[in-house]
């Protein structure tokens, strides 16, 4: 079989050897490298700008996924300096990854632009709303600030319920369903005391410094503990876990699932017999595409014994919330809101009862609007067990 | 900034109407609260260009010749009005914007003033019984073409643009998409329209079947460029989604049996929706994997819709076609293959200069338009190779769609390189008989051969845009208006 650029090589052979092509024959030959990420995907008209969810609802051209990176060659160029203003664009992205399942290179904007976001943080660009939040998790460990009164749990055992920012502050009746559910499934769940934040959210705005120094005190942690399994409700958190700390030599010493992927392993367990009623479901991005998770979470309600109404926008076509990434709901709320409302439409056209795996999620659906019933997936499996 | 040279604006021009272009700009700042506008430098570079590839050139060496005053995001007629008004008394241009994947420069912001981007008008609604869909402009186009799918229809517009661009961009630049053979160019399809004209009036002509009420103005705006008005909705024609789908490939010794195996299946009135037939080196190019077709000419085809009447056109289409059949695996790998556009990504920044350029002509002078734009580009120096597919297939003829890329040679710019080939291209297409836009459009950069193919069509248009654009403020410069 002909290589792929053959055909341009035989047409080349004949060309006059005044033409300067030199430099894209070597690359044909594979003897200099191409164009950097940033600049091939500012080249290209914007093939995912269908499925970026930023994209689609603020319309802009300078925050669509080509449109970012293209801020990003003028800030490498020096067209455009290092402030507030132009750094704002590149933090318009809610890392969903929804960018990277049309990129004929795989490109995430999201991480093909973490060097500008780097760069900014080291420049001194200073968003108010990343100050708090770096403060309070440099204080407190967690995303919110001092966390308030928790529920007494087991503090060993063998799996190791990591709770999470989000349901700590604003949805401690989760952390409880969840506790039950792992008991009616047997399991010694146990909770970390001192937990503290994973560290994605410095990570996703560009302060990689406090992300590692995170890192490495909640690694420590986990691997101290009685542990054998570390579940987590968050999919950014278990993306982190999974993901990142190993990137950074933090990696952890037991297996880390997000609670969709547990369930999937207890899938057996959870085959619940048909019953009245429906639900429709909200994928969360980081765990259909940064864990790669993309029909696990369908799979797992389709023994939930409840009638699925399936999302047109769901698997690798799911859409954001709109509060993913951790940089847009802060610089620009009004654009999350929107976003939220672009989804939630869709789903409540087919359910008003809404399973989410995303305490972020769940947070914004049931926020946003008091007409639907939104359920945190463990919640759901606790109640119809 | 740099200027660049194939553009007329510059900065004394730009700074003589300063004042006026900052009042509408404070105007339109009252009205236009919430983020609905900006003068910001990243905005204001953003939209300073569309897909036009030698704007890619331009962009990878820091030049951006055509920076706007300001960019505003309507999200609704009633902005859309204001902001016509208000441009319209202060004499500022004004450039309708979508999704930005046009490559002639049409929604380039040429003499500054303000770029109106339609993609916050999005709103959709189906209209099942008269298979009809309603769209704002700036929806995108795979969004529509999803959410019909979803419910059991399909508008049959699918260009490879389908994920970048809009519904409006669709309509000012009558656009067609890779199923046009059977469902025809976004003019087939648009029932109904909204127009937004100076100074700030709302046209709204609703759909029918059909309708003999004078000319049809609904098309008068397909294909305007932004240059006689805004388009805020269309009402388009929709198809129940095909019942069969079949898929066919044919491998041809010639260029020539292919297309002649066409001409005779559209004589007998079988309009298969998608047919490409690639000419030997696009058929190494996209076919690579296939070596028993690699070095032929490949023909890929898709016959879809009512079960009886697809059996019927693929009977046609086997009693007719020259050359082998190939089974449905081609067919899989262009469908699979048909959105991706890497190379510009990966070939441009290491200096290479390419563009497509889409033309028709009646069957008669198929063959010999083919050989001449090819036999034209070739030989200039620097080309690194030329090459055509058949796209677009009609009763009456063709639309060819050629590819030039090559590194320009000493002493020449890339613009001068580039410049040269569309000359040689368009002469030779010119002097073949055809047309010279099939479905692109005009936009800036072949607005200087208007004038050769409309002839005293051209100076009839030139005076309906004076008398529909009194103040010339309608995306100036493009297709020369």
């Amino acid at each position: 079989m002909p290589d792929k650029m053959d055909w341009l090589k035989d047409e080349m052979s004949g060309v006059s050897k005044l033409t300067q092509f030199s430099t894209v024959m070597k690359f044909l030959k594979g003897k200099v490298s191409g164009p950097s990420d940033v600049v091939k995907c500012a080249m290209c008209p914007n093939m995912c700008r269908h499925a970026c969810p930023i994209s689609i609802v603020d319309g802009k051209e300078t925050t669509s996924p080509a449109g970012k990176s293209r801020v990003g060659m003028m800030l490498e160029n020096e067209v455009l300096r290092f402030n507030e203003e132009n750094v704002f664009p590149l933090q318009m992205c809610l890392s969903c990854g929804c960018c990277e399942n049309w990129c004929p290179f795989d490109f995430s904007v999201s991480d093909i632009l973490r060097p500008q976001r780097e760069e900014s943080i080291k420049q001194g660009v200073d968003f108010k709303q990343f100050d708090e939040m770096f403060k309070a998790l440099e204080m407190h460990g967690s995303v919110h600030g001092k966390v308030g009164k928790e529920k007494n749990y087991p503090e060993e055992g063998e799996v190791l319920y990591l709770r999470g920012c989000e349901f700590r502050e604003n949805d401690q009746r989760v952390i409880d369903k969840t506790m039950q559910l792992f008991e009616k499934l047997d399991e010694s769940a146990f909770v970390l005391p001192g937990e503290e934040c994973c560290g994605i959210p410095a990570y996703n705005a560009g302060n990689t410094a406090l992300f590692e120094e995170l890192a490495k005190k909640m690694a420590k942690k986990i691997n101290m503990s009685s542990a054998k399994k570390v579940v987590t409700s968050c999919p950014s958190c278990a993306y982190a876990y999974e993901r990142l700390y190993p990137e950074f030599s933090q990696g952890l010493d037991v297996e880390v699932l997000h609670m969709v992927e547990y369930l999937e392993e207890k899938k057996r367990l959870l085959n619940l017999e048909k019953k009245g009623g429906s639900v429709t479901f909200h994928e969360p991005c980081k765990l259909v595409n940064g864990l790669g998770k993309k029909k696990s979470m369908r799979d797992v309600l389709e023994n939930s014994g409840l009638s699925l109404k399936i999302p047109r926008r769901s698997g690798e076509k799911t859409f954001c919330c709109g509060y993913g990434g951790t940089t847009v709901s802060r610089l620009n709320e009004e654009l999350s809101s929107s976003i939220n409302e672009e989804r939630l439409k869709e789903l409540k056209g087919l359910s008003k009862n809404i399973v989410t795996a995303c305490p972020s999620c769940k947070e914004a659906f049931q926020d946003n609007h008091g007409d639907v019933k939104v359920y945190d997936i463990a919640e759901l499996f606790n109640r119809l067990l | 900034m740099i200027r660049g040279d194939f553009l007329s604006l510059n900065e004394s021009k730009k700074k003589k109407r300063a004042s006026k272009v900052d009042k509408v700009i404070k105007k339109l700042s009252d009205t236009l609260d919430g983020g609905r506008l900006s003068t910001q430098r990243a905005d204001l570079l953003s939209y300073s260009h569309d897909y036009w590839p030698i704007y890619l050139h331009w962009m990878l060496e820091d030049r951006y010749p055509s920076v706007p005053d300001a960019v505003v995001w309507p999200e609704s007629i009633e902005d859309v009005r204001d902001i016509v008004r208000w441009c319209y008394r202060g004499k500022v241009p004004i450039y309708p914007y979508g999704g930005g994947s046009g490559v002639l420069g049409g929604a380039v912001p040429e003499k500054g003033g303000i770029v109106v981007d339609l993609k916050r008008m999005r709103s959709l609604k189906l209209h099942k019984k008269d298979l009809l869909v309603e769209a704002e402009s700036g929806l995108n186009g795979y969004y529509l073409e999803d959410y019909l799918n979803e419910r059991g229809y399909t508008m049959g517009n699918i260009p490879q643009s389908l994920y970048p661009s809009t519904v409006g961009g669709w309509v000012g630049t009558k656009a067609l998409g890779q199923f046009s053979t059977k469902y025809g160019g976004i003019e087939d399809m648009l029932k109904g329209i909204e127009v937004v004209v100076p100074p700030g009036k709302l046209i709204e002509l609703k759909p029918h079947p059909r309708t003999a009420t004078g000319p049809d103005l609904r098309k008068f705006f397909v294909g305007s460029e932004g240059t006689m008005g805004i388009i805020t909705k269309g009402w388009f024609k929709i198809w129940p989604e095909p019942e069969k789908r079949i898929k066919l490939s044919y491998a041809s010794n010639s260029l020539k049996d292919a297309v002649e195996s066409i001409r005779r299946i559209m004589r007998r009135g079988a309009e298969p929706a998608v047919i490409r037939i690639y000419d030997e080196i696009e058929t190494k190019r996209h076919f690579y994997e296939y070596d028993d077709i690699y070095g032929k000419v490949a023909t890929v085809m898709i016959i879809e819709g009512d079960e009886t009447l697809a059996d019927a056109e693929s009977k046609i289409v086997r009693e007719e076609f020259v050359g082998k059949e190939k089974g449905e695996k081609p067919v899989d790998h262009w469908l699979e293959t048909r959105f991706s556009i890497k190379e510009a990504s990966e070939f441009v920044p290491m200096g290479v200069v390419f563009d497509t350029i889409e033309v028709a002509v009646g069957w008669s002078g198929a063959a010999k338009l083919y050989e001449n734009v090819v036999g034209a580009l070739k030989p200039i120096k620097g080309v690194l190779f030329a090459s055509a597919h058949a796209s677009h297939f009609y009763p009456q003829g063709i639309c060819f769609y050629f590819t030039f890329a090559g590194t320009p040679p000493r002493k020449k710019d890339a613009e001068g390189f580039y410049q040269q080939a569309w000359e040689e291209a368009m002469k030779a297409v010119i002097n073949s008989g055809g047309t010279v836009s099939h479905h692109h459009g005009v936009g800036r950069q072949r607005r200087r051969w208007m004038s050769e193919e409309l002839e005293e069509g051209y100076e009839l248009l030139k005076k309906i845009k004076q008398k529909v654009d009194k103040r010339g403020i309608m995306n100036p410069g493009d297709m020369g208006l």
